[in-house]
């Protein structure tokens, strides 16, 4: 077995560490060793996204990362998304707009929502559509999910998050 | 006739937003992945890459010596347990772990445990196994040929033959078809598929040795059959068995079926005393997982002249892998494809399937199929729109000349169903306002002299779910009754539970609906809980539309029960006779006098503190339900598609999606449940394929090849409704999760084809990808 | 999945040379990267073995290889081989005919038909994967064939290693995306 190595990663705001086999996929980390299993595992050759992550505020695939290469750097998953008790617009547009049914791609397709809106606030139907193909979704047929991402961008719009 | 309550209360017809949403959205959902116990431990399943071959040996020695390796689990150590083989939900046996031989690629052969997730698979990895390879069998309509290879030699009869099925009158039929100046044939595969939920199966099981329990975490479409099957096969006793179906992660028939890492989680845990957790990987999912469909059909139907149908005659092959592992009620064997009558007056039918068996993973019932419904509907859309181009009549007008009126309900299919109400016509009109048909088909027409192709496909569905009736209906002998047990606490709020499971349709909101609707109590006040079978009642699950019709039902009587007795302690109260009382949700009031009234709160109250002589405390009530006939919900659909000559790529411009499933409950939920629906049809009909290659490599394995729609090619759905309730469903509701799956591939197919009509095209099986389309047009001279 | 690959290469030796080396097992199996020839069942039969790595993953392979047919005249060499991985995991097949003609000017050319049919958790990536892995295997066997017609004695560099995994993988995966792109077939 190959040997440990000692990382620290800024998970959620709070400084997660741990000694880690180099082959552990950082989806494990956040799920396995900080217990963190909002991020969902839901396909084995990098297609779902369900495992979406922001990575120093870029999304990516945790299924397709590992632990050590995510060393001293900051992760930020649905857990994070809530702040002093109260949902982040783009939470809060997913259960007014219906934007979920089983909810096992929720978490990872609101990260690529919020990376989404982060960099284009006023998107299109069209560039939302694209922003969140790389996540798949089997409940919905994607429509609610838009009306939710456009609900929080107008949300996020009225600066109602500080 | 159902009442409106006010929003406060929630009762049906209101878009009440979901309270399961709370978890799922901070990512606090409980799915069976996020289960981690004290001591759990993991496993990791080793299998056949062959499609067909004698297992000599196995050897464990090197995967033992993997750090943290705990056993290795064999087909022969079952053997000596008598576990394994299994039997399967339909009157077959399936091998838990392969003795003598493997019959499919990815077949189960042996199950590792080590104390780390990485470790199991890395023993996969280094178990040796020895096989003789054997002839492959993997085309259904080889199975039957005398020089194809005996695949299960477990059978007492030696053939690859499972069963021949039929229904109806033959020999009517075939003089019918005979005397009819029309006939219009069509051949029409539906391919293998796979529902892949994006939560893939696994459990955790826990069995302690100091209490004897058993308690299996599963992702589970049907706990309570699941926890009965477990304790007859294992021979553990029921009553020290709990299985608990946490939060779901999509079902969609997937998760209906037994699997053998189950049994082998199970099997571990009982020789480890510790619980080990088994979750597969999408590859084992799309691979060895009850897969859907495979049917290879032929329908005729013969007509007069004018459209009007005489006869519908269907053939189909059914191909169910190595071992018949379909889902369905027990007897029978091709489901309930014997709706392929349709929406259509038929005055003669016969329909024969029959089975066989292959190289290819088990099952044949899943993906929002409601038992083999997808087939039947998709077969009769795709034969009638052969029989408008052979007439060179309007599928739309054909259509309506050959409903079932909406004055001939209930309805007596020749095939044997009794449809409870329908309203064909009404939800064809509107669909065909919605979408504008008349200007669609101008437009078509004007297209095709540019050279243009655009294409326009009705699919007008009848379906039936809401399995079902006692008399008929049984799944490996347990009768499809469904139950609901409410208790009402003093302070007037309520807990409910139901012998169905949730994985994704929103029954913690929906069903306090209906009690709210039956008893006045606000939505918000009542729990909903399922899955865990320690605690609900019995039931039969959650799968092919059932939920509404049946455990829907079971609700609103047991919420008319606790009513009942409320009437009783609301007369106390007020001191007057019960016949004086009026009600009204959430109140009983003096016939006359209003105001003189008592809540069902106070009711409540009283229930526990202020009872008449004699009567029991508390305010609760179970049912079970024992449906008296299924229900019939129905639609109409209309595709619009733009096919690039260029590249033969189709892009759905418009779909307008008519259901009509009765009296809605939640209208928030139906749309959702629509939306999925139609883009889980978009995906069978250009998208999905399992296929496997002469050598029994299954193709089609990984979501590599096995393709989901993402959001870029998934179009806007336009949904409409009318409302014909069921005359014998306690709230006049039918079900609707599956009929968006059910009505859509032949819409889409009905476009594609209709767009090349002009060309001579009569039908395309799916998927139909761009490669096939382009294909088409070179043949046809069009570039 | 059964994977068919034509290729023809030329050397600057004489014919003669060439059939020499080719038509004798044990000389040519330490051109193939990977592969060892452990038993002599008799003149025509052979047991043997081959590594191959696809990216992470080792598969050994063992089995069989005849000689179907030997025709020194018509220079043809006729071999089908089969095996199966160690493991459990799958197996190949293989059924190979190798056709020399002389040059003008002295030289060979070497002319190869191969059809693969692989069973298992490879062939399950498909065609794709198989044709460009196969082309890479091909590659290091046609420089490693004209190593031993320059120095008979000497052993071919990196004899019975398995063909290495990353660069396997990279050509393999670079030839994938040039031909997707429109590149050429030439690596």
């Amino acid at each position: 077995m190959a040997e440990k190595h000692h990382i620290r990663v800024r998970l959620n705001g709070v400084d997660k560490e741990a000694d880690v086999e180099p082959r552990l996929l950082l989806v494990h980390f956040i799920r396995d060793v900080a217990g963190q299993t909002g991020t969902h595992l839901g396909c084995d050759t990098t297609n779902c996204g369900a495992c979406t992550v922001l990575l120093d505020g870029r999304p990516i695939k945790s299924c397709t990362f590992f632990a050590v290469q995510a060393d001293g750097r900051e992760i930020m998953t649905v857990e994070g998304l809530i702040h002093d008790g109260k949902l982040h617009p783009i939470q809060e547009g997913f259960r007014q707009e219906h934007g979920l049914q089983c909810g096992f791609c929720t978490p990872g397709m609101m990260m690529s929502a919020l990376a989404l809106l982060e960099k284009n606030p006023e998107p299109t139907e069209e560039e939302i559509r694209w922003g969140i193909s790389g996540n798949l979704c089997r409940c919905t047929g994607y429509q609610n999910i838009v009306k939710a991402v456009q609900y929080a961008a107008a949300k996020m719009h009225e600066g109602v998050l500080v | 006739m159902i009442q409106t309550t006010s929003p406060e209360i929630g009762g049906m017809g209101h878009a009440v937003k979901r309270k399961e949403d709370a978890r799922f959205i901070q990512g606090k959902g409980n799915y069976v992945d996020d289960v981690h116990l004290p001591g759990m431990v993991f496993g990791h399943v080793v299998r056949s890459p062959y499609g067909h071959a004698r297992l000599k040996s196995i050897h464990i020695d090197e995967a033992m010596k993997v750090p943290g390796a705990l056993a290795v689990i064999t087909g022969a150590d079952l053997a000596a347990a008598g576990l394994a083989w299994m039997p399967t939900l339909f009157h077959d046996k399936q091998m838990v772990l392969a003795t003598g031989k493997v019959l499919f690629q990815a077949q189960e052969v042996a199950f590792c445990v080590a104390t780390e997730q990485y470790a199991a698979a890395d023993m996969a990895e280094l178990v040796e196994v020895e096989y003789d390879e054997l002839p492959v069998l993997v085309d259904p309509h080889k199975a039957l040929d005398p020089d194809a290879p005996i695949l299960r030699e477990d059978r007492e009869e030696k053939s690859n033959h499972i069963f021949h099925w039929e229904v109806g009158d033959k020999q009517g039929t075939q003089q019918a078809i005979q005397g009819s100046p029309v006939t219009a044939r069509v051949d029409a595969v539906f391919q293998r598929c796979h529902p892949a939920p994006l939560e893939t199966c696994g459990c955790v099981a826990d069995f302690n040795p100091v209490t004897s329990k058993l308690t299996i975490w599963l992702t589970s479409q049907a706990p309570h059959a699941h926890r009965t099957l477990f304790s007859i096969v294992g021979g553990i006793p029921e009553q020290n068995i709990r299985v608990i179906s946490p939060d779901i992660g999509g079902g969609f028939g997937n998760k209906v079926p037994i699997y053998p890492g189950y049994v082998c989680a199970v099997v571990a845990s009982l020789k480890l005393g510790r619980p080990v957790k088994w979750i597969e990987t999408r590859s084992e999912n799309l691979q060895s997982t009850g897969f859907a469909r495979d049917y290879h059909m032929t329908a005729e139907i013969a007509a007069d002249r004018d459209g009007t149908v005489k006869a519908l005659r269907v053939k189909t092959l059914a191909d169910h892998g190595a071992f018949n592992a379909a889902a369905q009620p027990s007897k029978f064997p091709a489901g309930l494809f014997s709706i392929c009558t349709g929406s259509y007056d038929f005055p003669k039918a016969f329909c024969e399937v029959d089975g066989v068996y292959t190289n290819k993973a088990p099952g044949g019932i899943a993906y929002r199929c409601s038992f083999r419904v997808t087939e039947a509907a998709y077969l009769i859309e795709r034969a009638m729109d052969v029989l408008a181009h052979q007439l060179k009549m309007d599928p739309a007008e054909l259509r309506l000349k050959n409903f079932i009126p909406s004055d001939k309900f209930p309805y007596q299919c020749p095939l044997g169903w009794t449809y409870d109400s329908g309203n064909y016509a009404a939800a064809m009109n509107l669909a065909l306002k919605m979408a504008g048909y008349q200007d669609l088909r101008k437009e078509q027409a004007e297209k095709r002299k540019k050279g243009e192709l655009m294409g326009i496909g009705i699919s007008s569905f009848t379906e039936i779910v809401g399995a079902g009736p006692g008399h008929t209906f049984d799944i490996a002998g347990i009768k499809m009754f469904d139950s609901c047990e409410i208790r009402i606490h003093p302070t007037g709020k309520a807990i409910a539970r139901l012998g169905t499971k949730s994985q994704g349709q929103g029954h913690e909101t929906t069903f306090p609906q209906i009690i709210a609707q039956e008893l006045g109590i606000p939505q918000q006040d009542i729990v909903l809980e399922e899955g865990d079978t320690d605690t609900a009642p019995y039931g039969l699950g959650t799968y092919a539309s059932r939920s509404t019709p049946v455990a829907g039902a079971a609700t609103a009587m047991a919420a008319r029960k606790i009513r009942d007795k409320a009437r009783k302690i609301a007369a106390h109260l007020l001191e007057v006779s019960e016949e004086d009382l009026d009600w009204e949700p959430g109140k009983f009031f003096v016939k006359g006098a209003p105001s003189k009234a008592k809540t069902i709160q106070e009711i409540a109250f009283a229930a526990y503190t202020n009872l008449p002589e004699g009567m029991e405390a508390g305010l609760e009530a179970v049912h079970y339900y024992d449906p008296p006939n299924l229900t019939f919900p129905f639609g109409t659909y209309i595709c619009v598609v733009d096919i690039d000559k260029g590249t033969g790529e189709v892009k759905v411009r418009r779909f307008i999606a008519v259901d009509d499933c009765g009296n809605i409950i939640n209208p928030m939920i139906v749309e959702g449940q629509i939306h999925g629906g139609l883009t889980e049809g978009l995906a069978i009909a250009f998208m999905q394929l399992i296929s496997y290659d002469e050598s029994g490599n299954v193709q089609g394995g990984n979501f590599m090849d096995y393709l989901l729609p993402t959001a870029v090619e998934t179009p806007h759905w336009e949904t409409g409704k009318t409302c014909t309730p069921s005359p014998h469903h306690p709230i006049g509701a039918k079900g609707v999760g599956e009929s968006p799956n059910v009505g859509s591939p032949a819409a889409f197919v009905n476009a594609v084809v209709d767009a090349l009509s002009h060309l001579g095209v009569t039908h395309i099986d799916m998927p139909i990808a761009p490669w096939k389309v382009w294909q088409i047009l070179r043949e046809k001279g069009i570039t | 999945m059964a994977v068919r690959i034509e290729k023809t290469f030329e050397v600057s030796e004489p014919i003669d040379q060439c059939w020499s080396l080719l038509s004798d097992p044990r000389k040519i199996v330490s051109c193939v990267p990977g592969a060892k020839l452990t038993e002599t069942v008799d003149e025509r039969t052979f047991k043997g073995a081959i590594s191959v790595k696809v990216g992470p993953s080792l598969t050994d392979y063992k089995g069989e290889v005849r000689i179907v047919r030997l025709d020194e005249q018509a220079h043809v060499l006729e071999l089908e081989g089969k095996g199966q991985d160690v493991r459990g995991k799958g197996g190949a097949s293989m059924k190979m005919t190798g056709t020399l003609e002389a040059l003008e000017g002295g030289g060979t050319r070497v002319a190869a038909v191969t059809e693969v049919t692989v069973v298992g958790i490879l062939a399950q990536f498909g065609g794709r994967l198989l044709t460009d892995v196969s082309d890479v295997i091909f590659k290091q066997f046609t420089e490693r064939f004209q190593q031993k017609l320059k120095n008979p004695d000497a052993e071919p560099q990196g004899a019975s290693e398995p063909v290495k995994a990353v660069r396997v993988v990279g050509s393999a995966l670079g030839h994938s995306i040039r031909r997707a792109l429109g590149g050429s077939d030439e690596s």
